[in-house]
């Protein structure tokens, strides 16, 4: 995999972050960080905000309190195309193409930043990256397996040649074998070139595979923080996905 | 002075005609959310048919320029029951446009169109109406008796339209201040989840539409035997946007809005102008007034969109609990009384009447299948669902749990596969005939009728009300008053026994999201469910709360009533479920007990894989 | 044979204006997601400058239709910016910001009467020769309206496929979430898109003006028929969808004006209407999820 095609990653870190929509937070207090070359991965039962965590970062969502920050820029509520110019790409969990467009042209408006002259290089870089798409460059995303659109979405981010990398449930409707090819190959290989990854995953474990560190939430906050091979070990762990703890409750409205 | 008072006479007549206009459009627009830019065509089909049906037959000394009349000579009233009947009539060709699933923008756009055009075909074709060149010479009521231009008959024919006007006023209300009129504003708020409750969407609009439409051709017909012609350029698309910024600045969903609306913007504008001297150019002071109507939409849409006389909020009679002011907004959620809950006896409330016994199947789907583009979201999916059980449905996100209980509900159409209820293949049934039957769902996002009070969301999802259709809501008070205060009655128990009573004349838009889905779960019990289709009920509920409520489902469920529930929430499966149905990647994965389910290795995968 | 031939050329000169005007009024909804139904009085207006500049500045029509272009490119920018972008971030039902189109259909449309007067009014501007090939007619004046017509749609879509700005309307409208996190300003696309189909406005005002002969300040207030007829058979918000529309509809009007009434060919045009909105209101090459 080419060096280039991500940058050098920068430190993204969130500090007592509520977040929510229409003024009612979400997910609440939250202190994450993710650091240069290490895969940061946050987990957690269904209705917990990963999702939300996620966009709150990116612009997408309003941040109520609290700062985000990315290397040295403040960008707690900034709009979402000005975070991706500071070098943040985004992958969402669904609408993560746009359907009418051909997969050339999903690559190039991922390369929107980049000089007219750069496009061509860096989508073949990509295409090395996914040489599936090569066959498909002139098909509509829309048109696309789950699979296929998949690495189409992954693709897009990295036109941006991007320092952090946010993913949201990257795996989703994949099946398993391609599901773990993505993690261990792509996600795991873009952090050991150097990018600050974080992740959010609905397959725990394999996200602790790849993992540095982990964040698990529950009820919009953070429950348990650790090295993946600590939190294996601990009970609550489990327990916070299967239920029955009092760790684990669904985000309530209070 | 004479003339002062022929000019009153005028007035009188034009004000009671935009007030039956207006009235109409109102209960079309602001009460059942029916967006008909076309309603014009209504008003000159009435008026059309009033005209042909007054006069007599072609005569050659009228220079014979008028060759299309029935010549029947009808005498009044007949010519204006004819005009209402007709006007009813003319909505039936545009029934197609009012189903549920075309966009309201399109369908009001399909409407205006609709009236440009049958304009344009009127003003061309001769033979149908004498082209732009319009009907005149239309004898007024009774003009053979007595003179059409006396002042006595002028006032007099004032009257009777005023006396039109107020009667139309009181049908009206009557139509809306009943169970139908909740159901129209509840499907003016959310046709989905009205549909979803058994309301059937497209007959309500229909009904409406006719019934408009009926009170527009006679208000066409009460115009046309005061001024004695029409024409084409009368009744432009134009016309209709004066009626609806009438609506706008009156105040939609409020009659005497409507009533003011009317006399303000059609009537008063045009009186307005008529005082205004004479200007070097004669074409300034029309335009200048529709200029005006104009910018009278854009400002009061952006400074006050309800109107000078905003819809009323109802609040419903029933027996004084305690003077409790009412809330305005979602206040927090940990203040609810939960006392009560436990207490409560929701099989008797429910009037539930299941053999609790029988554990038979009653719901099960056969390979059911929804894929999107390529995407096969729900697979194959053979579920059983037994009578008198809470069956839990869990899976990872993107799963296909929303989607296959969608896909039992109705609101949903299967790809492919099979739906049955009691045995019965119902796959092809609507889901407003599933709610019917007893098929209850709950959707996941804000599903609460907004400018409905709380009390109102509840009241409106009670069956078989008697008050609850056309016919019923005409026969009045008398009618349906009994039974809807025990409706009511019924409703507040519930709120009381849930700690939301303060909250029962607040809308249900102000409410905070737990509330919100607290309202949900009430109005769907309230639906009298046979089975219920619970789509994420607890999520955003506090925790003892959403206990208390699941011990309630569980009493519910052993006295008969069937209960399916997507839940992220594995505690509340625990507690509550049995069985449990896992569902991932869009497929049936296990069934069994939580605890069979947590010691079955490939379920443990689907959610922490690995 | 000869009926069908000229009644082809009468549709193809329809076609061409149709399109020009179709093509503007689908992007705005594309981008903004809003029949714009003020569309019509900015088409006038445009024409309007054309005129005034035509007959009082004494320009050649041809350059005067500049001045057309123009103002339709700023009134459409303008309409947007301060008309239905506040309305729209007030969260209001998609009905609501459809009659604040026809408010200001309203005053534009009357608020040039009021200040032109009623008279009807004609360009400066000769018709040129008759021409006729293959059955057809045309006068000079068409051949070069209908000569604009495949300019500027080329033009379009070269805008659409090859040039960035255009990739990014189309992914705007597509996503503009997804967009924004590429690094899309989409609110300046959303603004760029309003220049461009207000040109596109402009022009369809003014040629329709040339092509019409004789106008008024309501010439343009009945086109919104046709503009909705095409732009729902091909799709609202796909600007090629709105090309093929708006030739089916240009050409079937006056074919059926040719063979039956002319007074009548607008009739098609409601049928079609109705027709996909009742059956296919995504378009015949649409889909349930594109609207």
């Amino acid at each position: 995999m080419s060096v280039e095609l991500t940058k050098q990653g920068l430190v993204l870190s969130a500090s007592g972050l509520s977040a929510g929509y229409d003024g009612r937070a979400i997910v609440s207090d939250i202190v994450i960080e993710a650091t240069p070359g290490k895969v940061v991965s946050v987990v957690g039962p269904n209705g917990s905000g990963k999702s939300t965590l996620l966009k709150s970062l990116v612009g997408v969502v309003k941040v109520l309190d609290g700062h985000v920050t990315v290397g040295e820029h403040e960008i707690t509520n900034l709009a979402p195309e000005e975070v991706a110019m500071i070098g943040v790409g985004y992958v969402p969990q669904i609408d993560d193409v746009f359907p009418p467009l051909s997969v050339k042209e999903n690559l190039e408006i991922g390369g929107y930043l980049l000089g007219r002259r750069e496009i061509p290089g860096r989508i073949d870089m990509v295409l090395d990256f996914f040489p599936k798409l090569k066959t498909m460059m002139t098909r509509k995303a829309g048109k696309l397996s789950g699979g296929e659109r998949k690495m189409l979405a992954m693709g897009r981010v990295l036109m941006l040649s991007p320092s952090v990398l946010v993913l949201d449930e990257p795996t989703a409707n994949l099946a398993p074998m391609v599901a773990t090819q993505l993690l261990e190959e792509f996600v795991r290989g873009f952090a050991d070139h150097g990018s600050t990854v974080l992740l959010v995953e609905q397959r725990a474990k394999a996200a602790l595979r790849i993992s540095d560190w982990t964040y698990v939430l529950g009820g919009g906050r953070v429950v348990l923080a650790g090295a993946p091979r600590d939190l294996e070990q601990n009970p609550l762990f489990v327990e916070s996905f299967l239920g029955g703890s009092s760790t684990a409750r669904t985000a309530s409205n209070e | 002075m004479n003339a002062i008072l022929f000019y009153v006479a005028t007035v009188i007549v034009y004000g009671a005609v935009d007030s039956m206009a207006c009235l109409a459009l109102n209960v079309q627009f602001g009460f059942a959310g029916l967006s008909n830019f076309g309603f014009i065509i209504f008003q000159a089909g009435g008026a059309y048919v009033a005209a042909i049906l007054s006069m007599g037959p072609w005569q050659k000394s009228n220079g014979g320029f008028q060759q299309y009349v029935l010549g029947w000579h009808l005498v009044w009233p007949l010519p204006w029951i004819g005009a209402a009947i007709f006007g009813g009539l003319l909505a039936l060709p545009f029934v197609f446009l009012v189903g549920k699933r075309l966009r309201g923008d399109f369908a009001a756009v399909g409407l205006l169109v609709s009236a440009v055009l049958l304009n344009q075909l009127v003003n061309n074709f001769v033979p149908l109406f004498n082209g732009a060149a319009g009907i005149s010479i239309v004898p007024a009521p009774f003009s053979g008796k007595w003179n059409p231009q006396g002042l006595g008959y002028q006032f007099a024919y004032g009257g009777v339209a005023v006396v039109l006007a107020v009667l139309v006023y009181f049908l009206l209300r009557r139509v809306t201040e009943s169970p139908y009129g909740r159901s129209l504003r509840a499907m003016r708020d959310n046709d989905v989840v009205a549909d979803a409750l058994g309301k059937n969407v497209r007959v309500q609009r229909t009904s409406m539409l006719i019934l408009g439409g009926m009170i527009a051709g006679l208000s066409g017909a009460v115009l046309v035997g005061f001024i004695n012609l029409w024409a084409p350029g009368a009744w432009g698309y134009a016309e209709t946007i004066v009626l609806f910024a009438a609506i706008i600045v009156g105040g939609a969903g409020n009659h005497k809005g409507a009533v003011l609306g009317a006399l303000l913007v059609p009537l008063g504008f045009e009186e307005v102008t008529r005082f205004i001297p004479p200007l070097s150019n004669p074409a300034l002071v029309p335009a200048l007034e529709w200029v005006a109507i104009g910018l009278l939409i854009i400002g009061f849409l952006w400074f006050r969109p309800d109107g000078i006389l905003p819809e009323r909020r109802r609040i419903l009679s029933r027996s004084a609990t305690s003077a409790v002011p009412v809330l305005s907004s979602g206040e927090s959620d940990s203040l609810i009384n939960l006392g009560n809950l436990d207490q409560m006896d929701f099989r008797q409330l429910l009037r539930l009447e299941g053999d609790a016994n029988d554990h038979g199947i009653i719901l099960a789907s056969d390979r059911l299948t929804r894929a999107f583009h390529g995407v096969t979201v729900v697979s194959e999916v053979s579920i059983e669902i037994q009578r008198g059980r809470i069956t839990g449905l869990i899976g990872p996100n993107g799963a296909g749990k929303s989607t296959t209980l969608a896909m039992l509900a109705g609101t949903l159409a299967p790809t492919s596969g099979k739906v049955l209820y009691e045995g019965r293949d119902i796959t092809s049934m609507p889901s407003n005939e599933r709610a019917k039957a007893g098929m209850i769902r709950t959707f996941q996002l804000a599903s609460e009728f907004k400018k409905l009070t709380v009390l109102e969301n509840l009241v409106s999802a009670i069956p078989r009300q008697s008050g609850d259709s056309f016919p019923g809501a005409l026969r009045g008070r008398r009618y349906w008053g009994r039974e809807d205060v025990e409706n009511i009655e019924r409703a507040s128990e519930m709120l009381e026994g849930f700690g939301l009573s303060q909250y029962a004349d607040s809308y249900a838009g102000g409410l905070s999201g737990g509330q919100r889905r607290l309202v949900e779960i009430m109005r769907a019990l309230l639906a009298q469910p046979t089975i219920l289709l619970l789509d994420e009920p607890m999520a955003g509920v506090h925790p003892n709360l959403a206990h208390k409520i699941g011990d309630q489902l569980m009493r519910l469920a052993a006295s008969g009533m069937t209960i399916v529930m997507v839940e992220h929430e594995l505690a509340i499966m625990d507690a509550f479920c049995d069985p449990v149905i896992v569902l991932a990647e869009g497929r049936v994965l296990a069934q069994g007990t939580m605890a069979e389910l947590r010691a079955k290795k490939e379920v443990v995968e689907a959610y922490l894989v690995g | 044979m000869s009926v069908f031939l000229s009644s082809l050329g009468f549709g193809l000169i329809s076609a061409a204006v149709l399109a020009i005007a179709t093509v503007g009024f689908t992007m705005q909804f594309a981008v903004t997601n809003v029949l714009n139904l003020a569309y019509g009085s900015v088409m006038i207006n445009s024409a309007f400058v054309t005129y005034y500049l035509n007959y009082h500045a004494h320009l050649n029509a041809w350059v005067a239709m500049i001045g057309g272009v123009f103002t339709g490119a700023v009134a459409s920018y303008l309409l947007n910016r301060f008309v239905f972008t506040p309305f729209q971030r007030r969260n209001l039902p998609p009905i609501t910001i459809v009659i604040v189109a026809l408010g200001v259909d309203l005053v534009g449309t009357f608020g040039l009467q009021a200040i032109i007067g009623g008279s009807y009014f004609s360009y400066k501007q000769s018709l040129g020769r008759e021409v006729h090939f293959w059955g057809m007619y045309f006068s000079t004046l068409q051949l070069i309206i209908i000569g604009i017509c495949i300019v500027v749609l080329g033009l379009i879509h070269w805008l659409l496929k090859y040039t960035r700005l255009g990739k990014a309307m189309r992914a705007t409208s597509a996503n503009a979430t997804l967009a924004r996190n590429s690094g899309v300003r989409t609110q300046r696309v959303i603004s760029s898109t309003w220049l461009i189909s207000g040109a596109l406005c402009g022009l369809a005002g003014t040629v329709f003006a040339m092509n019409t002969g004789v106008f008024d300040a309501t010439s343009a207030q009945l086109y919104i028929v046709l503009m909705l007829a095409a732009m729902f058979l091909g799709g609202p918000g796909s600007a090629y969808g709105a090309m093929i529309g708006a030739v089916t509809i240009g050409v079937a009007t006056e074919l059926s004006a040719g063979y039956f009434n002319p007074q009548y060919k607008e009739v098609i045009a409601f049928i079609v209407l109705l027709g996909m909105l009742t059956f296919r209101p995504f378009g015949l090459f649409g889909s349930e999820k594109t609207i």
